[in-house]
């Protein structure tokens, strides 16, 4: 097994509530290996989401260590943190998260530009050509279809050449369909660059496409990592 | 430059276009009023400064020192001489003793000196463009009957002749009374040949100097002042024009005040606009953090936007008010035939800078959070976000209104006394609100369905109802305030030179010429005082004691007698002559209450004057207020009848006679020389102007700031139409027609605005009598119309405002609303 590039170890989340403390991921560990794929399945409510923004680095775990391209989440702060999402991670979500005020070919730019890319635009129109909008660029979200735009926050994410790509239910908005092909795109270029891919989703196909597999329920992995399928 | 590329992006989108044009429209009003107060600040200094014919007069009995001439050269000012005296003037057997002023080249500074071809002429005066050449003299148009000459004949000034060649009609530095020998003006050079200037001989030596750069005129008064010694004196339009000097302040606090307001109103719409940006921007902030951009990364990035924007729209608001500023000095010009001064550079910096200040106290408060956001609100929509506490906003907006208040007026009390005002109104207005809101709601339940809805949606969103409704009333208020102080501003400058208030004095009338005089003023139709006998007497003794001369009053003064008392005056202590007896078996005298108060003099005192050496002793019957400004005779001291019987008198009266009836004057002389004229008119004439050009500019000045007011109505309607937007597509989808959408939204600004002028109309009151108490020095009143208008016009324009902004949702279809509002 080679090295891993995500690694959450008895990673816990207490949030206060009227009613008391709840505890919405309790002890959770696991470890996902430079170029693999996890899907992390479960019901509504069992801590998916939580758990991907604590691995991602988007949000701190209660207690508990989470460790990401080598650094120590856990032990640094918000800077630090954006410096380490920065340079390894990148993001698809349910709802796209498209700025609506920008172009297509302008999201797929801005995290380029935010790395201070000198060739953002190039590089962006190169993007958006391999997810197959090449015909779309100067396109605003609110004139694509929910398909094209996914395939934009696609074409964002792998425009910086992340080496985890995290992705929030990435086929929730879309038909079945347009899900299938959404699911290619991703995978393709998963293979592609080596990007190591951690996806929630609800859908089973989707799943079964990971080489990885965990269940949350009531924010505990249900069972022990399976591997699904054999390693690539 | 990503913050760069990031603000086109935003300006394309559309989300900094409000608060551009907030900013744009802020510097626009900021800098089109600064400017041009500055502008007409200067002019009209410089215009009443005409009054004095400089901007500064040192006078003493000795000429000024060489030295202070070669400082003011060093310093660029200009300067020149007058010579001002006394001297008999002859003209074969005639001869009257003139008032003579000699005057160097440059006279005057300020102002012109003005003539014509004939004698109290109707045809208005020519404007000299020199002094009177060498060997001539200009002379008032009564010298001639006192002399028995012509225009073009020679008269002699001590030993010198010299040529009349014009008639002097006015020249800056009189003060209308003090002159009392008919005026004469001749050029400096001839003043030795005339051999008046003996040592002894009352001679007021005046160096007139000015400068149209007002702070190095003011650095070489500092520099002169510390070389005064006590024979000299300094004069300037606040020591010689007190009454005008305050007309000219009262202006410009006015401007000032509208400044202020145009500042505030921007500020708020600046806020408004920051709000409604930082709304917008919290979930591309939160995709960034997500992106890896540290909250540095983006508070540098959205600091920069900022910055540029601030700077772009300052300048386009900066180039906007100059062309307001323009475009309402040319009006002004050509209505007024004034050339307006230069305006100085310090009016555009600050104009500048106030675009940069008003977006960081305004707009950097709303925007603070921002970099705070967290990345995990990508994640988690619902997440909370720690948006800036409205009362930190108010209260940086708060601190912003006081340092650009004090920035622009540079007066601390104007300062304070709007912040304690918008402070209690604030608190106020909030409070009004909350309990007019709640009680709409019964009101509501009888109402239409417009209605019902419109009040639902008010109390659903009580909070942002509120805040709007308390941006409103402020909006409201500040106009309606600024209306009111203009209204009663130039009425009470109006009230100061009625129409027809007396502008002609007729002196020195001759007891057997009363009759004739009179029924000469009467035939013609003249509008005239009675004529008062005058009898010149001095003050030696109160209560049989000497009295003590330093408390003033050691000129002769002119007493009269009279048996009804002037329509301006009123008895404040004592009786008047019917209900009074003596105590001491004296006669009366009623003295003017000022004078009393300054001498010790109270009813039963006894005081002694001395006429022409013979002396009288009366007993104080009454002390009266009497009105100075109403251009009436007026006298500080009157006899009871009969009592300076023994004295001869010489009779006064005023008289008003419009331009048409002038030549008169020229009758009445030609009958009776020995009566002096001192015509007033083209002083108030002058006055008047200087009046109106203020009253012009104040005009101006409030419908810029209506502007501004207009545009936080706009920024406050539009702040809260996303939301409206995506509910009025949800009625729209479920099929609501389209009368009740529209109608709901303009019922419920209709609301909010009549609910905001209500509560601005109170506002206004307070700030009102704040102002007119506490800064503005005029008379607090009630305003009745504006309980009518502001609710009614706050209920239209807001109503309307809304209506207009939302009328999209219901010509596009509910889908992409819905989808457009996100």
């Amino acid at each position: 097994m080679s090295q891993a590039v995500v690694e959450a170890r008895a990673v816990r989340k207490d949030v206060a509530s009227a009613e008391g403390t709840l505890s919405i991921l309790h002890e959770v560990s696991l470890s996902v290996s430079s170029g693999d794929s996890l899907a992390i399945t479960g019901p509504s409510g069992s801590g998916k989401s939580t758990l991907l923004g604590i691995l991602a680095g988007l949000d701190l775990p209660s207690s508990g260590e989470v460790i990401l391209a080598g650094h120590k989440l856990t032990a640094m702060d918000e800077e630090g943190r954006a410096k380490v999402r920065a340079d390894h991670v990148g993001f698809v979500f349910q709802s796209f998260q498209l700025l609506p005020g920008l172009t297509a070919l302008e999201n797929v730019m801005l995290p380029l530009e935010l790395h201070g890319a000198g060739d953002a635009r190039q590089k962006a129109s190169d993007f958006l050509a391999r997810v197959g909008l090449s015909e779309r660029l100067s396109h605003y979200p609110q004139q694509l279809s929910g398909g094209e735009q996914q395939r934009v926050a696609i074409a964002r994410a792998f425009a910086s050449e992340p080496r985890v790509l995290f992705a929030d239910e990435p086929t929730g908005n879309l038909d079945m369909h347009t899900g299938a092909h959404v699911i290619d795109l991703l995978f393709e270029l998963n293979r592609e660059q080596g990007t190591t891919l951690v996806l929630i989703t609800h859908e089973e196909r989707l799943a079964l496409r990971c080489q990885r597999r965990v269940e949350l329920v009531a924010g505990a992995l249900a069972e022990p990592e399976a591997e699904l399928s054999p390693a690539l | 430059m990503l913050a760069l590329r990031l603000l086109w992006r935003n300006w394309r989108s559309g989300e900094v276009k409000l608060l551009a044009v907030a900013l744009v429209l802020a510097v626009a009003v900021v800098s089109g009023i600064a400017i041009f107060a500055d502008r007409l600040d200067t002019t009209l200094v410089q215009q009443s400064n005409a009054f004095l014919g400089a901007d500064l007069i040192v006078s003493g009995t000795q000429p000024h020192r060489q030295a202070w001439s070669e400082e003011a050269e060093n310093r660029g000012i200009e300067q020149t001489r007058v010579v001002e005296f006394s001297s008999m003037v002859f003209s074969g057997d005639e001869l009257h003793l003139a008032s003579i002023r000699a005057v160097a080249e440059g006279y005057p500074l300020r102002g012109y000196v003005e003539t014509s071809h004939e004698a109290y002429s109707q045809q208005p005066p020519v404007r000299a463009d020199s002094i009177p050449p060498a060997g001539e003299v200009w002379v008032d148009g009564r010298l001639l009957p006192l002399l028995n000459i012509e225009l073009g004949d020679d008269i002699e000034v001590g030993e010198h002749t010299l040529t009349t060649t014009r008639i002097l009609v006015r020249q800056p530095g009189e003060s209308g009374f003090a002159m009392t020998g008919a005026r004469v003006l001749m050029n400096l050079a001839d003043l030795e040949q005339t051999q008046v200037v003996q040592p002894g001989s009352r001679i007021d030596y005046q160096w007139l100097v000015a400068s149209d750069d007002s702070g190095n005129l003011a650095a070489f008064r500092e520099w002169l002042q510390e070389r005064l010694t006590d024979h000299d004196r300094i004069r300037d339009i606040d020591s010689s024009q007190r009454q005008l000097a305050q007309t000219l302040e009262t202006g410009e606090r006015f401007l000032l005040l509208a400044a202020v307001v145009g500042v505030l109103l921007a500020g708020v719409a600046i806020g408004l606009a920051a709000r409604q940006f930082a709304a917008r921007h919290v979930d591309q902030v939160a995709l960034m953090k997500s992106l890896g951009a540290g909250a540095g990364r983006i508070r540098q990035l959205y600091a920069g936007q900022l910055l540029i924007l601030a700077t772009l729209a300052s300048l386009v608001g900066l180039v906007l008010g100059e062309g307001i500023q323009r475009g309402v000095a040319s009006s002004l010009q050509s209505f007024f035939n004034v050339a307006l001064a230069a305006p100085a550079i310090y009016a555009y910096v600050l104009s500048f800078f106030s675009g940069l200040v008003c977006l960081m106290f305004f707009a950097l408060p709303a925007l603070w959070f921002l970099p705070q956001v967290p990345p995990l609100k990508i994640l988690r929509r619902e997440l909370a976000v720690n948006q800036t506490q409205l009362w930190i906003q108010v209260v940086l907006a708060l601190a912003a209104i006081f340092l650009l208040v004090s920035l622009f007026s540079r007066q601390l009390g104007l300062s304070l006394s709007v912040m304690a005002a918008l402070t209690g109104i604030l608190v106020m207005s909030a409070g009004i609100g909350f309990v007019l809101l709640k009680f709409s709601r019964r009101l509501s339940t009888n109402a239409g369905s417009i209605w019902r809805l419109a009040v639902a949606n008010l109390q659903r969103q009580r909070g942002q109802s509120l805040v709007q409704m308390v941006i409103f009333s402020i909006a409201i208020m500040l106009l309606l305030t600024l209306t009111a102080v203009r209204t009663s501003l130039i009425e009470d400058w109006r009230m100061q030179l009625p129409e027809n208030a007396p502008n002609h004095f007729l002196v020195n009338i001759a007891p057997q010429n009363v009759e004739a005089v009179q029924s000469f003023l009467d035939q013609e139709g003249v509008d005239r005082e009675p004529l008062y006998p005058m009898v010149l007497g001095r003050l030696t003794h109160i209560n049989g004691e000497e009295r003590d001369r330093s408390l003033g009053m050691n000129r002769e003064a002119n007493l009269t007698w009279t048996d009804t008392l002037g329509d301006d005056n009123e008895i404040q202590a004592g009786a008047w002559w019917d209900e009074w007896s003596s105590e001491t078996g004296l006669p009366g005298v009623s003295v003017e209450e000022g004078l009393a108060e300054q001498l010790g003099l109270s009813v039963g005192t006894r005081l002694e004057f001395s006429l022409g050496g013979l002396p009288i002793e009366v007993e104080v019957a009454s002390l009266r207020s009497l009105d100075w400004q109403s251009m009436n005779p007026n006298f500080f001291f009157i006899f009871e009848p009969g009592a300076l019987d023994d004295f001869s008198a010489t009779y006064i009266t005023s008289a008003y006679l419009p331009n048409d009836k002038k030549p008169l004057i020229n009758e009445l002389l030609r009958a009776y020389p020995n009566i002096l004229v001192i015509e007033l008119d083209r002083v108030f004439e002058q006055i008047r102007s200087i009046v109106d050009q203020v009253s012009q500019g104040v005009q101006l000045v409030l419908w810029l700031t209506l502007l501004g007011g207009g545009l936080v109505l706009f920024a406050a309607v539009t702040s809260s139409i996303d939301g409206r937007k995506r509910e009025a597509g949800l009625l729209r989808a479920l099929g609501s027609p389209r009368r009740l959408v529209i109608g709901s939204i303009w019922a419920e600004f209709s609301i909010l605005g009549f609910l905001a002028g209500l509560v601005g109309v109170i506002g206004a009151e307070i700030l009102l009598w704040n102002l007119q108490y506490w800064v503005l020095d005029i008379p607090v009143r009630a305003h009745p119309t504006f309980w009518v208008l502001g609710p009614i016009l706050g209920a239209v324009c807001v109503g309307t405002l809304g209506a207009i902004s939302c009328r999209g949702v219901v010509t596009t279809p509910p889908a992409v609303v819905l989808r457009e509002a996100g």
